[in-house]
């Protein structure tokens, strides 16, 4: 079942569109890579899937509905994860969580055991009662994660997650993101870790100047490059090469 | 060279703009105001103190030490940046260019304060004592030219020491500031004369020390981030600085007033505005200030009307610089994502400035309780307050 698509969206931050129809859907428990090169677009699309950037043209569903037509039911399917960690200054790690399941209707014994979890598996237990001044960045990384995944959605939206996070983080979600795949959450993650999204994603989208290159599992972008036995970094490099002769 | 004076005159527009465009709300904020009444007061105060002040006062000593003490604090304003370490290494050599141009903008910045100290001394040492009114003006050439050698000096010994044990220096200009001046206004030249080519001897040896070091790009680039930073941080009570994120206390003693807040969905706003106005310095210190001077007004001014009014001005301030300072903001923040009515984030910020308006009119109703009618102001400041937040625009509406 489809959980989210887009179609033919077109958009950007001024007239001049930054992604230009595109169009491609995430079906209930699938873990998608969008790949590309800096500014390919990656960012703008997942501004345009959270709705803060609004398509020009073109619509996205989001559990069925758009952002204009069910507005607390799309915000409620999804969580995010930004590229650099957003946070408040003036609230301690107990209080981001706390906000956090206030925000999404989650009651306070499920904040509790959800919470009790995720803080041991991030390690951050003895940090609770901090400012986000104290913290590295990796560890803001953490509390990023931590809030996405106390909601507990049907979609996760995760924009460049290795970035900062030790090896020991890094393991801890994508174990997390395993699990939650696991009891038919979908997630959509992009990276310039090439290695680990062949590893985990059961399916890649190619973005390149704003429009899809190619997607589907890995066997299917061997095919369509023509290159049996290819890693994605492979691809990837003659994704860009191909452009650039042309 | 050409290339020096393109950098250092760019720089100084930028910086001339950059205080210009901040004092202008400086100037037309509220503590202006109370500054202008402060300095009236003060200066009413002195001119009634000459008429009685006995001839055995200290004066010459008095005028001395406080104009010695501002002639000794003498910090360069150099206009460097971070970016300068890498830039204008190439330029090592050119940099005495640089440095001069700077030297004088802070000579001319700051000597006028040494000045206007001076000068209001005059009528106190025309009472106190019997210098000839020649002495005093040529006194006040010496405090010009102690200014310009303090500069000098400062400089030169921060280059030479890259910025440490500043203190030592400081506490010899002090000292033969002080002395200098003194040594004038008891029309002892000679003595003036002496501690001047003393310090051009101090000027001239740290001046060859100097020659012979490449420039402490690090301490100057720190101090002028430090200076820079104080003036944002003093606009910053005024207007609002872009990008100065204001510092963030704990105030655990405050923690009672979440209890307010059940823990439910709809307050999820409550929750997050409640903290962001006691933890942030810049909202909660915006508003002691205010609420104190309209206290102090209350306590001190025997006119009701002039309560009344000043009541309901600072009341409007403050419900208004608080409504924008908590509802405009460009930045991302996670809880525009939020599944809940972002109306809910405009009723939380009316909900905070409405709890803490009522203590501002509760303290002020304290400090009005001797005057008649005293139950007015707070009543104004309540009032004014409602209206200020209806009638105003909403600027996350812009």
């Amino acid at each position: 079942m489809t959980l989210l698509q887009l179609t033919d969206v077109t958009g950007g931050y001024t007239r001049k569109p930054v992604i230009k129809d595109l169009s491609f859907s995430i079906e209930k428990g699938e873990l998608v890579g969008l790949i590309g090169l800096n500014g390919a677009g990656k960012s703008t699309t997942i501004k345009h899937i959270i709705g803060t950037l609004l398509p020009q043209r073109g619509e996205i569903r989001l559990n069925g509905v758009t952002l204009n037509e069910n507005i607390d039911l799309y915000r409620s399917s999804f969580s995010y994860i930004p590229e650099t960690p957003v946070l408040y200054d003036e609230l301690t790690l107990k209080e981001h969580l706390e906000l956090t399941a206030m925000a999404y209707g989650i009651d306070e014994n499920t904040l509790k055991n959800r919470s009790q979890e995720l803080l041991k598996e991030f390690r951050m237990e003895k940090r609770l009662n901090w400012f986000p001044s104290h913290f590295s960045k990796g560890m803001r990384q953490k509390v990023m994660i931590m809030c996405a995944f106390l909601v507990n959605p049907q979609l996760y939206i995760i924009d460049e997650p290795f970035v900062g996070l030790d090896p020991l983080g890094i393991q801890s979600l994508l174990d997390q993101v395993d699990e939650k795949k696991k009891e038919g959450a979908s997630i959509l993650m992009s990276t310039h870790i090439l290695s680990t999204a062949e590893k985990h994603c059961d399916r890649i989208i190619l973005l390149h100047e704003g429009q899809v290159r190619a997607q589907g599992t890995m066997d299917d972008l061997r095919k369509s490059f023509n290159m049996p036995n290819a890693t994605l970094d492979d691809l990837y490099i003659a994704m860009t090469e191909e452009t650039y002769n042309e | 060279m050409n290339n020096l004076q393109e950098v250092w005159s760019k720089r100084f527009n930028h910086y001339i703009n950059e205080v210009q465009k901040y004092m202008r709300f400086v100037f037309t904020g509220h503590l202006a105001l109370v500054l202008v009444f402060v300095i009236g007061a003060v200066g009413y105060q002195y001119s009634e103190w000459l008429k009685v002040v006995s001839d055995a006062f200290p004066g010459e000593w008095v005028v001395a030490a406080i104009v010695g003490l501002i002639l000794a604090f003498s910090r360069p304003v150099t206009l460097l940046r971070e970016p300068d370490q890498v830039y204008l290494l190439p330029l090592e050599s050119k940099m005495s260019y640089f440095f001069n141009r700077a030297l004088n903008w802070t000579f001319w910045s700051q000597v006028g304060l040494a000045v206007v100290v001076y000068i209001i001394g005059i009528p106190l040492l025309n009472t106190v004592t019997e210098l000839s009114s020649t002495f005093i003006w040529l006194g006040l050439a010496v405090v010009v030219i102690l200014k310009y050698l303090n500069v000098q000096i400062e400089f030169n010994y921060r280059y030479c020491n890259r910025g440490s044990n500043t203190f030592v220096d400081r506490i010899v200009r002090v000292v033969i500031s002080i002395l200098t001046v003194q040594a004038m206004l008891s029309s002892n030249f000679a003595l003036a004369i002496i501690f001047v080519v003393l310090l051009i001897f101090y000027n001239s040896s740290l001046k060859r020390r100097v020659k012979v070091q490449p420039v402490p790009y690090e301490h100057f680039v720190k101090l002028e981030q430090n200076r820079m930073m104080g003036f944002y941080r003093f606009a910053n009570y005024f207007t609002d600085v872009p990008h100065l994120r204001g510092s963030i206390r704990r105030r655990g003693w405050l923690n009672f007033v979440y209890n307010l807040i059940p823990y439910k969905k709809e307050n999820a706003h409550n929750y997050l505005v409640f903290r962001t106005f006691i933890r942030t310095d810049d909202h909660f210190y915006l508003w002691v200030r205010l609420t104190f001077i309209s206290g102090v007004i209350a306590i001190f001014v025997n006119i009701p009307i002039v309560i009344w009014v000043v009541a309901g001005a600072l009341s409007f301030a403050t419900t208004l610089q608080l409504k924008y300072a908590l509802l405009s903001s460009s930045d991302f923040r996670m809880d525009r994502l939020y599944p809940i009515d972002s109306n809910l984030r405009k009723k939380a910020v009316q909900k905070v400035l409405r709890i803490f308006m009522v203590v501002q009119a509760f303290i002020v109703l304290i400090c009005a309780i001797e005057q008649p009618l005293f139950f007015v102001p707070a009543i104004v400041v309540i009032l004014i307050s409602e209206i200020t937040f209806i009638m105003s625009k909403d600027p996350s509406r812009e």
